[in-house]
C-alpha cells in the first residue's frame, strides 16, 4: 500500500481556462474506469474572473465539479471537468478543463463540500491499483492522494469503487466490489434477428467485497480487506458515521440454493464496520429492497435514512442494525413512470426530499419521524427520471424552493417554502435537465446542447452561460 | 395489442386501469432491481404475479432503471447492474413457481434510459454483455437478452452508442418513449415510433400517464407489426 500527499499540484487551466486550475497534463486518468470531471469555480463566492487562486485566494474561490460523458466523441466513458462560473454574457465563454478522465466511478463530495473524492483504477502487474484522490473545492487541486493496491486481481476484472466520506471523522472508506471471470463454456443462444442458433463462449462472473480506508489526517491507507461469505452482488450501498461504516449487500441467488434460502432472498444484509477494520462488528438481515443507488443520509445520531422505492424511508440503527420503516406521505401516490428521487441532510438536522416526477419537494425532520415540516408542489418538469437528478434544490437560507420548470414552459420555477407559492419565474423557452446551487447561492441550470451550463441568480435573472463538452449527468 | 408498465405493484394497479380503459392487458412490463425509485417486482413476485393474472395479462416483461448517471459511467457500474438486474429476475423466477420463461427462450431485458441521460459504451457493452451470457438458474441456458428503452431523437448519447455494440451486446430492439399520440388501446391504428438507425423499434410507448392525463398508473404500450411482446415477457401460467 502506499500514500502520498499532494498540495498545489495542479498549474494553469487549459485554452479558455482563464489561467489558473489544472493543466491538461494534470488531468487524472485511471485505465479502466470511464466516469470525467470538470471544475468549476463559483466566482459568486466573490472572486474574480481571471483571478489566480493562490493560497492566499483560495478563499474567494470554489469549485464545482461537472461529471459526464465528453461530446463530440465515442462517448466511451464519462470525464469530470472544470469550467468558469459564473460567467459574464459580455464576457468570452470560457472552456471547461477537464481534471479526470476514466473514472471508476462517480465523484463523492464530503459532507462540508470541501473535497469532492475522485476513484481511479489502473490494472498493474500483480493486480489492480486503486487511486483515492481528494480534490479541493476551493482550488481544484489535488489535496491528497493514496493509492492501495489489490493482488490477484487479473485484468479482465471490473473494479466498482465507492468512495464513502463519515461525517465527524477524518476516515474515507472506500468500498471495492471486485467482479471476476471465473469461467468460460461454449453456449448455444439465437441470434434475436435471424433466429438462427450460433456457438459462442460465455463467461461466468464472480463478485466480492474489499474495503479500504484513507485517513485524510495522516494520508494513510489501511487495507485492504477481503471481506468473506457467500457470494455477493458487486452492487452495494454504503454509509458512514464518526466511528462506523455501514454496507447493504445482496447475496448472489445461486443454482443449488434451498428453499428456505430462496424464501429470504429479497432481504438484504446489512454489515457495520469500524472504521479502519475488516471485522464486522455486527451483520444482520435487512429489509427489502436490495441495495442499488437509493438517496441516502447520515442523520445526526449516527443512524442512516435510506430513502427506497422513491416513498418510503428506512431508519437504520447503525448500533444494532434494526430498522423503522416510514411513509412519506407527499411521495406516496401511485406512478406509472419512477421519478429520480433526492434526500438530503440539512444543517439544521431535517432533511430536504425531492420526487420531481411527482412535482413534489418536503423538508422533514427525522427527530420527528420524518414528519413532514413544509411541502412545496410543482408541476413535474419535461424529464423528471433522467440524469442529472437533481431538479430541485433548496435556498441556503431555506426559505426558497428552485425547481425545473413545467415540461409545458422549461425554465425555472421559485417558490415560497413557507407558503408553497410560487414566488417567481424564467423561461426562455429553454428545457433544462437538471438543476443545482452552488455555495455561493447562484443556481447552475445543464441542457443537451450548448451551451449547455446556464447560471441563475437567486432571483431567478440570467447571470450568464458557458459551454462544455460534457453531457452532464452529475454536478458535485 | 397494447400492455400496460408501471412502476406500481401490479396488484395494486390492474383495477382502476381496467375501469379506466376496459380491457385486459396483453401484458406487463415492471421494474426490477436495480430500479432505485421504484416499487420493484422482485420484492413480492407472488403477488405482483397473482396481480398479472387476475388482471387477464398474465406476461410480465422485465425492465430496470438505475440511478440514470450511472449510465454514463464505467464497465464495473454497468456489469454490476446487469449483475443485480438479472438475480431479480431469478429470484423472481424462484419465488413464483407458475412464472415460466417464454417459451421461445427469448426474455426480453430492458435498460431504462431516459431523455436526458447520457449513455456511454463502457457501461452498455459490459451490461448488455452480462444480461446476454447469463446462465439462467444454472439451467445452462441463456434466455437473456439486452434491449434498450429510450427516446431515439434525444439529443444524448444512445443511439450512437449502441450503433457501436458488437455481437451478443448489440441490443435485440428498441422500446421507443415517443411520440406519444396517447389514446387508449388498442393504440394507434398506425406505427410510427421514433427509431434508431441499426436497432428496430420493436416496442412503442404511445401514451404516458402523465402527458397523456391518465387516472391510472400505467404507461400504454405497443408491439410492433410482427412482433408479439408477451412472447418476449415471462408468462405467469396459473394463477400463483
Amino acid at each position: 500500500m502506499r500514500s502520498r500527499r499532494q498540495e498545489n499540484a495542479v498549474r494553469s487551466f487549459g485554452a479558455g481556462g482563464g489561467g489558473f486550475g489544472p493543466s491538461r497534463r494534470d488531468v487524472l486518468a485511471g485505465s479502466i474506469g470511464a466516469g470525467a470531471l470538470l471544475a468549476l469555480p463559483d466566482l459568486g463566492m466573490g472572486g474574480r474572473l481571471g483571478a489566480r487562486p493562490g493560497k492566499s485566494g483560495r478563499a474567494a474561490l470554489r469549485y464545482a465539479f461537472l461529471y459526464g460523458t465528453p461530446d463530440p466523441g465515442p462517448a466511451s466513458s464519462g470525464s469530470l471537468v472544470a469550467t468558469m462560473c459564473p460567467v459574464p454574457r459580455t464576457a468570452s465563454p470560457l472552456a471547461p478543463v477537464p481534471v479526470a478522465i476514466k473514472l471508476a466511478a462517480a465523484p463523492v463530495s464530503s459532507p462540508d463540500l470541501a473535497v469532492t473524492a475522485l476513484a481511479t483504477v489502473d490494472m498493474v502487474h500483480d493486480g489492480a491499483k486503486i487511486t483515492l484522490t481528494l480534490i479541493d473545492a476551493t482550488s481544484a487541486a489535488v489535496a491528497q492522494q493514496g493509492s492501495v493496491t489489490v493482488t490477484g486481481v487479473p485484468r479482465d476484472a471490473n473494479v466498482l469503487v465507492t468512495p464513502v466520506f463519515a461525517p465527524g471523522s477524518p476516515i474515507v472508506s472506500l468500498v471495492l466490489a471486485i467482479t471476476m471471470p471465473v469461467g468460460k463454456r461454449p453456449v448455444r443462444k439465437a441470434d434475436p434477428r435471424t433466429g438462427s442458433q450460433a456457438t459462442r463462449w460465455a463467461t461466468t462472473w464472480a463478485s466480492h467485497h474489499v474495503l479500504a480506508y484513507f485517513d485524510q489526517s495522516s494520508g494513510a491507507i489501511t487495507g485492504p480487506f477481503h471481506l468473506s461469505g457467500e457470494p455477493p452482488l458487486a452492487l452495494s450501498t454504503a454509509a458512514a458515521n464518526s466511528s462506523d461504516l455501514l454496507m447493504w449487500t445482496t447475496r448472489e441467488p445461486q443454482p443449488g440454493d434451498s428453499a428456505e434460502i430462496r424464501a429470504q432472498a429479497s432481504m438484504s444484509r446489512l454489515t457495520v464496520f469500524p472504521l479502519g477494520s475488516g471485522a464486522a462488528r455486527l451483520s444482520v438481515q435487512a429489509p427489502a429492497p436490495w441495495p442499488g443507488g437509493e438517496p441516502l443520509v447520515t442523520l445526526p445520531a449516527g443512524d442512516v435514512a435510506r430513502l427506497v422505492r422513491g416513498r418510503d424511508v428506512q431508519v437504520c440503527s447503525a448500533r444494532t442494525g434494526e430498522v423503522t420503516e416510514l411513509r412519506i406521505p407527499a411521495f406516496s401516490r401511485g406512478r406509472a413512470k419512477p421519478s429520480a428521487v433526492t434526500m438530503q441532510a440539512r444543517p439544521e438536522g431535517t432533511v430536504f426530499m425531492t420526487k420531481p416526477g411527482a412535482g413534489v419537494a418536503v423538508i422533514a425532520d427525522p427527530a420527528d419521524s420524518f414528519r413532514m415540516t413544509a411541502q412545496i408542489q410543482f408541476p413535474p418538469p419535461t424529464s423528471p427520471l433522467g440524469a442529472p437528478w437533481s431538479k430541485a434544490v433548496l435556498s441556503l437560507a431555506g426559505d426558497t424552493c428552485y425547481v425545473l420548470g413545467p415540461a409545458a414552459t422549461g425554465g425555472l420555477c421559485a417558490y415560497d417554502v413557507g407558503s408553497g407559492k410560487l414566488v417567481g419565474s424564467y423561461s426562455e423557452g429553454r428545457h433544462y435537465a437538471g438543476l443545482y446551487q452552488l455555495p455561493s447561492g447562484t443556481l447552475l441550470a445543464v441542457r443537451p446542447e450548448n451551451p449547455r451550463l446556464a447560471f441563475f441568480s437567486s432571483g431567478l435573472s440570467p447571470i450568464g452561460t458557458a459551454d462544455t463538452n460534457l453531457y452532464v449527468s452529475a454536478v458535485f | 395489442m397494447t400492455g400496460y408498465d408501471t412502476a406500481d405493484p401490479i396488484h395494486e394497479t390492474y383495477a382502476s386501469a381496467h375501469r379506466e380503459f376496459g380491457v385486459d392487458p396483453s401484458f406487463w412490463i415492471r421494474y426490477f432491481t436495480p430500479s432505485p425509485a421504484a416499487d420493484l417486482f422482485n420484492d413480492d413476485a407472488l403477488a405482483e404475479s397473482r396481480g398479472a393474472w387476475d388482471s387477464g395479462g398474465p406476461y410480465v416483461g422485465c425492465i430496470s432503471a438505475p440511478r440514470q448517471s450511472r449510465l454514463s459511467g464505467s464497465a464495473a457500474e454497468g456489469q454490476a447492474d446487469a449483475q443485480a438486474f438479472a438475480a431479480a429476475m431469478l429470484t423472481a423466477y424462484h419465488a413464483v413457481g407458475p412464472l415460466r420463461l417464454p417459451s421461445n427462450g427469448r426474455l426480453y431485458c430492458w435498460l431504462d434510459q431516459e431523455y436526458s441521460t447520457s449513455l456511454s459504451s463502457d457501461y452498455w457493452n459490459a451490461w448488455a454483455n452480462y444480461i446476454a451470457e447469463y446462465d439462467f438458474a444454472g439451467l445452462g441456458i441463456y434466455p437473456l437478452y439486452p434491449c434498450l428503452y429510450c427516446n431515439p431523437y434525444s439529443p444524448y448519447p444512445n443511439c450512437s452508442t449502441i450503433a457501436k455494440a458488437r455481437g451478443v451486446n448489440v441490443p435485440s430492439a428498441i422500446w421507443s418513449s415517443e411520440p406519444e399520440p396517447c389514446g387508449g388501446p388498442p393504440g394507434p391504428s398506425r406505427w410510427h415510433p421514433q427509431k434508431c438507425g441499426t436497432v428496430p423499434t420493436l416496442l412503442w410507448q404511445y401514451g404516458e400517464q402523465g402527458a397523456c392525463s391518465y387516472s391510472s398508473s400505467v404507461d400504454l404500450d405497443l408491439g410492433g407489426p410482427g412482433f408479439v411482446t408477451a412472447n418476449y415477457c415471462f408468462h405467469v401460467h396459473s394463477r400463483p
